[in-house]
C-alpha cells in the first residue's frame, strides 16, 4: 500500500464512520492537536467528528535527511471523536484491519501512554498502541484544555503515517517508501527535509546572534498582535498567530538561541496565550462555560 | 443458604504497573464493605485481574444481611423525670425521637450510672437488595495513580465516575443471578453510541483469538468457575500467577533453544518480569534476532533499549555474555511467530541504528569539554543550571573526600574531577534518547577517553544506591578502585540535590515527591551506614557537618532559604526509615537515633542495633533501661559534671549508693572506651554489668532525700548514670510500655 492509498483508506473509512474530512491547517504545527478543528472543537458540548491529514513540523528531530526514521516533518492521520463513542477501540482495531493489518497475524498492545501540553495547558489519557513492538499510533482521551475541564469528553486518535507505511511496505528507510504511483518519499521530500533541518539548527548565512535576534522579533510580534486579535473578539486569527509564535519558538530552540531559564519564560508565555485564547472561544459561544481562573489556569 | 458472589469489571487497557495495587485494593475493599454491610463471606475476597478486567469473587456469601442490634443511650435517668414522675422534656425528646413512649425505654446500667436507652433492631435486607450499594461504593472506593473522567456517574448524588480507563461491561451475580446494577453516562454524551453501562451475565475474551466465530463477543457465564473455564476457553487466563510461571517458562525453553539464557540483568535491573505479566491475557513468546555488528556497542546500550524501549528480553551465553537475540512475550496465540519476529526486528534494528549513531558522534566531543554545554539544561529555577550543579558536586565532592573521609590529595583530585564531569553525559545524545542511562554513559565515555577506573566508575554508580538494603547495587567489588571516590561523589550529588531543593522550597510533603528526595536522602544513609562494606573505610561519618556544607552553596540571598529543622529532621526519617526497612524494632531504632541526626552517624546507628540485637535477651540490660526511664524523670533539668560527680562521693552514705558509686567509677571509663572504639557489644555489657547496683540502689534509696545536700548527691549520681548511658543510647525507648 502505497503512501497516498494508506491516506485515502483512512479517509474512507473515517468518513464512513461518520467524520466530516477536514484538510491540514496551512500553518506550521508541531501536532495535529493545534489544528482547531482539535483544539476548539473538543471545547464546549457539541458533538463533532472529524479527520484529518497533518504535516507536523518538529525541529528538534530533523536530521538532514540522513536518518532513516526521523524526520522535520511528518504526517499524521488525525481523529476527533466527541464524544468517545464506546466502541471506540473496536472501530480504530477495524481502521487497522482497513488498512490491510490483520490483528490475528500480529501483536496489538494499547499500553499506558498519557499526552500531555504545556503549551496548551491541556492534557489526556491513553495509551501508544503497538504493532509487534512499533508505535503506530497516540490514542487519547481529552481531558483538559485551556485549563479547562472538558465535557463530553473526546478521544483523539493519531496516526503515525510515515510508521504504518513503512510496516505495511516492509521498508527500512522512510526516504524508500513508496508515495505513490511509483514516485518515492525521498523524491518527494528529502530536498525539504534537508533546507529544513539546516534551517532549523540556525545553518544559516548570517551571524547566529542576528538569526537569533529575527526570530525573537517574529516571536514578540506575532505574540503581541495575537493578543490584540484576542481582545478584538477575533479568536481564530489570534490562535492562528499564537500556533506561529509556538514554531518560532520551536526554531529558536532547535537552533540554540536560548538559554534555559529563557526557555521557561517563553513556554509560560505561549501557554498564557493559549489559554486565554481557549477561553475566548468558549466565552464566544457559551460565556457562562468560562470558569474562573483557577490554579490550572495559567 | 450460602452463595457465590462474582463481580466484574470489563475496562478497556488498565496500565500494567496499576493492576497489582488496584487488584488488592478490590478485594480488601469489597471485604471491608461486606462488613460494613454485615454480610457474612466464609472466606477472604478473592481477587484476579488481566488488563481488561478487575474481578472479584467471593465463594459463599450469606443470602441475608445479619439483623442489627443496637443500643442506643439517651439521657440519665437522674435527668429524665421531674418529682412528680413525669418524663422531663430531654426524655420525652429522646423517646419521640424513637417513635416510643417512655415507659417503653430500658435502663442501662454503666459507670457513669444509669441511662435510659433505646434497643434499636433491624432486620437484614436480603443480600441481592444490598449488593447494588456495595458495587457503587466498590466502584467510588478505587483510587487510581491518575484518573480519568470518561461521561459516567452513579445514581448516588456523588457526579462523576472516575476510573482508570473507561468501564466498557460489568458482571455483577449473585448465586448465579444478574443483580441489576446501572452505570449512567452524561447527558451530554449519552447517545446510540454512548450507553450506561448494565450489569449482565456476560464477559469478553480475547479481542482477537477465538477458536469458533468472532473474536470479542460476548461469553455467557453462571458461576466462577464457569467463567474461570469460558475465558480460558476464549483465550484469558485469568490468574496472574498462570501468566507469569507460563511466561517463565517459555522464556526458558527458548533461550535454551538459541542456546543461552535470559539476562540477569532483567531481574536484577529491571522491573519487566514483573509488568508483562499484566500486559497480556494470554501470553506466548517469540524470539528474535539483531545484527552482530550491534555487539559492539556498550552492553548497558543494548540492553536498556531491548529491556526498557521494548519490553524484549536480552538473551546472553553461558559466560553471561549478550547474544545477538532477544526475546519478546506477545499477547497471542501467534499463526505466524516469524512475521511478528521480523517486524520485532525491524523497530529494534531501527533503535539500534540509532543508538549506534549517538555511540559514533558522541565520542567525537571528550566529556570535558561538555561541562559549558550544561549551561543549557536547567536544574532548578532557582539552582541554576547543571553547569552550576558540576561546580557545587565537584567542589563537594572535594570536601568529602578530604574532610569527611580523611584522604589525601590525589584521592581528592579525583573525587573533584569525576564529580565535575558527572552530569556531562546530559548533553549526549544517547543520555538525550536512553535517559536510563545517565551517569552509566558518562562512565563509559570517560572510560572510552581513558580516565582511570577511580574517575570513570565514580560516574558510572553515582546515581546509585537507590534501594537502602544492606546488598542494593553498587557492591564494593564492582566499584574496584573507585569504592572512595564513589563515596564523595554519590554523597555529594544527592546532598547538593536535598540541601539546594530545601533552600528552594522544595521539600517533599505526604506522597508528593517529585524530585525523589526521599530516594536520595536514603541513598545518603545508605551510603554512610555501610561504609566499612563499600568503602572499606569505618570511620563515623555524620550527616549533618556534609549538609552544612553543602548548604553553604545555597546563599539565602539567591531568593532562597535555609531553615535546618526541617532538613534534619527530614533525614532524620530517612535513617530511621532505613533502619526499619532493615528489620530492627522500632523501639531499638528510637533509642539509637534519639540524639538527631546531626550527633549520629548512621554508621554508629546500625552498628549500635546489631549490638543490641545481639543482646537482645539480656534481662540485666532490660532491667537498667526500665530504670533508666525513672532516672530520666526525676533528673530533669540536672547537669553532672566531672566537679559534681567527684563532690558526690563525700556526700552519699547508705551502703547501696556507695555501691553504685563504686561500680561506675570501675565501670565507666571502660564503657565509654567500649563505645568510643565502636565496641558496642561490649559498651552494652557494661551497662548490663550495673544492672544488679541500679536495682539495689533503687529498691534501698530514696532519692528525693529531705536533706537537701543528700538529695543533690543522689541527683548528681543518678545523673551520671543516665549520661553515661544517653550519650550510647536512650535505652529507656527499649522498655515495652506496660
Amino acid at each position: 500500500m502505497t503512501f497516498q492509498d494508506l491516506i485515502l483508506k483512512l479517509s474512507a473509512f473515517w468518513a464512513s464512520n461518520g467524520c466530516l474530512l477536514q484538510q491540514p491547517l496551512d500553518l506550521e504545527v508541531g501536532a495535529g492537536t493545534s489544528h482547531p478543528e482539535t483544539l476548539f472543537r473538543v471545547l464546549g458540548p457539541k458533538p463533532w467528528s472529524v479527520a484529518y491529514v497533518q504535516p507536523s513540523r518538529r525541529p528538534d528531530d530533523g536530521r538532514f535527511g540522513q536518518n532513516p526514521n526521523r524526520l522535520f516533518k511528518h504526517h499524521q492521520f488525525q481523529v476527533i471523536l466527541k464524544p468517545s463513542p464506546d466502541e471506540v477501540q473496536r472501530i480504530y482495531l477495524d481502521s487497522l484491519e482497513a488498512c490491510g493489518i490483520n490483528p490475528r497475524q500480529h501483536d496489538i498492545r494499547f499500553e499506558e501512554d498519557n499526552w500531555e501540553s504545556p503549551t496548551l495547558g491541556a492534557w489526556g489519557i491513553g495509551w501508544q498502541v503497538l504493532l509487534d513492538g512499533l508505535e503506530i499510533t497516540q490514542f487519547t482521551y481529552f481531558q483538559q484544555v485551556g485549563g479547562m475541564d472538558l465535557s463530553p469528553i473526546s478521544c483523539e486518535i493519531t496516526y503515525g503515517l510515515e510508521r504504518i507505511a513503512m510496516f505495511l511496505q516492509r521498508v527500512d528507510n522512510v526516504f524508500d517508501l513508496e508515495w505513490g504511483g511509483g514516485v518515492k518519499y525521498g523524491e518527494v521530500r528529502l530536498q525539504e527535509e534537508i533546507e529544513q533541518s539546516k534551517y532549523a539548527f540556525g545553518q544559516v548565512d548570517m551571524p547566529a546572534e542576528e538569526f537569533a535576534a529575527v526570530h525573537r522579533d517574529l516571536f514578540d510580534r506575532n505574540y503581541s498582535f495575537a493578543e490584540k486579535l484576542l481582545k478584538s473578539g477575533l479568536i481564530l486569527p489570534a490562535l492562528e498567530h499564537c500556533l506561529k509564535c509556538s514554531h518560532l519558538f520551536n526554531i529558536l530552540d532547535s537552533s540554540g538561541s536560548i538559554g534555559v531559564t529563557e526557555r521557561t519564560a517563553y513556554i509560560l508565555r505561549v501557554r498564557q496565550l493559549s489559554v486565554q485564547i481557549a477561553r475566548g472561544h468558549v466565552a464566544q459561544t457559551d460565556p457562562a462555560a468560562v470558569p474562573a481562573p483557577g490554579p490550572g489556569a495559567l | 443458604m450460602d452463595r457465590e458472589l462474582l463481580i466484574e469489571i470489563g475496562s478497556e487497557e488498565i496500565p500494567a504497573g496499576w493492576l497489582p495495587d488496584l487488584t488488592t485494593q478490590l478485594a480488601r475493599n469489597l471485604d471491608a464493605l461486606l462488613k460494613e454491610f454485615r454480610l457474612e463471606a466464609d472466606a477472604a475476597t478473592e481477587g484476579y485481574s488481566t488488563p481488561r478486567r478487575l474481578t472479584a469473587r467471593v465463594a459463599k456469601l450469606a443470602e441475608r444481611q445479619e439483623d442489627l442490634e443496637e443500643l442506643v443511650t439517651g439521657p440519665p435517668v437522674s435527668a429524665a423525670f421531674a418529682k412528680t414522675g413525669e418524663p422531663t422534656p430531654a426524655a420525652a425528646g429522646f423517646a419521640k425521637k424513637y417513635a416510643v413512649e417512655v415507659s417503653a425505654l430500658e435502663r442501662h446500667e454503666t459507670p457513669k450510672g444509669i441511662y435510659l436507652a433505646y434497643r434499636v433492631r433491624q432486620r437484614g435486607k436480603a443480600t441481592v437488595d444490598v449488593l447494588a450499594d456495595v458495587l457503587g461504593r466498590l466502584l467510588r472506593g478505587m483510587s487510581f495513580p491518575k484518573q480519568m473522567r470518561w461521561d459516567a456517574f452513579l445514581d448516588d448524588g456523588k457526579g462523576d465516575l472516575v476510573f482508570a480507563r473507561p468501564i466498557r461491561w460489568l458482571v455483577l451475580m449473585y448465586g448465579g443471578r444478574v443483580v441489576p446494577f446501572m452505570i449512567r453516562r452524561s447527558e451530554l454524551a449519552e447517545g446510540s453510541n454512548v450507553q450506561e453501562i448494565r450489569s449482565g451475565s456476560q464477559t469478553y475474551g480475547h479481542r482477537f483469538l477465538t477458536t469458533s466465530g468472532r473474536a470479542g463477543r460476548a461469553i455467557k457465564i453462571k458461576t466462577f468457575e464457569d467463567y474461570q473455564a469460558r475465558l480460558l476457553e476464549n483465550f484469558v487466563i485469568l490468574d496472574r500467577s498462570e501468566r507469569e510461571s507460563r511466561i517463565r517458562r517459555e522464556l526458558e525453553t527458548h533461550a535454551r533453544k538459541l542456546g543461552g539464557r535470559v539476562s540477569s540483568i532483567v531481574a536484577a535491573e529491571s522491573s519487566l518480569l514483573k509488568e508483562v505479566p499484566d500486559l497480556v491475557e494470554y501470553p506466548a513468546v517469540v524470539a528474535g534476532h539483531y545484527s552482530v555488528e550491534f555487539l559492539e556497542l556498550p552492553q548497558e546500550v543494548l540492553t536498556t533499549t531491548m529491556i526498557h524501549h521494548q519490553h524484549f528480553f536480552p538473551v546472553v551465553d553461558e559466560e553471561g555474555k549478550l547474544k545477538p537475540a532477544f526475546l519478546t512475550v506477545v499477547n497471542m496465540q501467534p499463526e505466524k511467530p516469524e512475521v511478528i519476529a521480523r517486524n520485532a526486528e525491524r523497530v529494534l534494528a531501527a533503535r539500534l541504528r540509532d543508538a549506534r549513531f549517538f555511540w559514533d558522534e558522541d565520542r567525537k566531543t571528550p566529556l570535558a569539554s561538555r561541562i559549558d554545554r550544561l549551561s543549557t539544561i536547567l536544574f532548578h529555577k532557582k539552582l541554576g543550571t547543571y553547569r552550576e550543579k558540576a561546580d557545587r558536586v565537584a567542589a563537594l565532592a572535594r570536601w568529602i573526600a578530604t574532610e569527611a573521609l580523611g584522604q589525601p590529595p590525589a584521592v581528592a583530585d579525583q573525587a573533584e574531577l569525576a564529580g565535575r564531569l558527572a552530569k556531562a553525559d546530559l548533553g549526549t545524545d544517547m543520555v538525550r534518547e536512553l535517559t536510563e542511562l545517565q551517569g552509566t554513559m558518562g562512565g563509559i565515555y570517560a572510560r572510552e577517553e581513558g580516565q582511570p577506573e577511580a574517575v570513570w566508575k565514580a560516574i558510572y554508580y553515582h546515581y546509585l544506591p537507590v534501594g537502602v538494603e544492606a546488598d542494593a547495587a553498587p557492591s564494593k567489588q564492582q566499584l574496584g578502585s573507585a569504592a572512595i571516590t564513589w563515596t564523595a561523589v554519590a554523597l555529594a550529588d544527592k546532598l547538593d540535590s536535598i540541601a539546594g531543593m530545601f533552600a528552594a522550597g522544595e521539600r517533599p510533603t505526604g506522597s508528593r515527591d517529585p524530585l525523589g528526595l526521599r530516594r536520595q536522602a536514603q541513598g545518603v544513609v545508605k551510603i554512610l551506614a555501610d561504609l566499612p562494606e563499600l568503602a572499606g573505610l569505618s570511620m563515623p561519618v555524620r550527616v549533618g557537618p556534609m549538609l552544612a556544607r553543602a548548604g553553604e552553596a545555597f546563599p539565602a540571598a539567591a531568593g532562597t532559604t535555609v531553615d535546618r529543622g526541617p532538613l534534619l529532621s527530614f533525614m532524620s526519617d530517612r535513617l530511621v526509615y532505613l533502619l526499619e526497612q532493615r528489620g530492627y524494632d522500632v523501639r531499638s531504632v528510637r533509642a539509637v537515633v534519639h540524639s538527631g541526626i546531626e550527633q549520629v552517624s548512621p554508621l554508629e546507628a546500625r552498628m549500635k542495633l546489631e549490638a543490641l540485637a545481639h543482646m537482645s535477651g539480656s534481662e540485666a540490660l532490660l532491667g537498667v533501661a526500665a530504670l533508666l526511664k525513672r532516672v530520666k524523670n526525676i533528673t530533669k533539668g540536672v547537669t553532672s559534671t566531672p566537679a559534681e560527680w567527684a563532690g558526690v562521693q563525700g556526700r552519699i552514705v547508705e551502703p547501696a549508693e556507695r555501691a553504685l558509686w563504686d561500680q561506675m567509677n570501675a565501670r565507666a571509663a571502660g564503657i565509654r572506651d567500649a563505645a568510643a572504639k565502636g565496641d558496642y557489644r561490649e559498651a552494652f555489657a557494661g551497662i548490663a554489668a550495673l544492672q544488679p547496683a541500679v536495682a539495689k540502689f533503687f529498691d534501698d534509696v530514696l532519692v528525693m532525700a529531705e536533706d537537701e545536700g543528700l538529695r543533690q548527691a543522689r541527683l548528681a549520681l543518678v545523673a551520671a548514670l543516665r549520661d553515661l548511658i544517653m550519650d550510647i543510647a536512650d535505652l529507656s525507648e527499649i522498655v515495652t510500655e506496660s
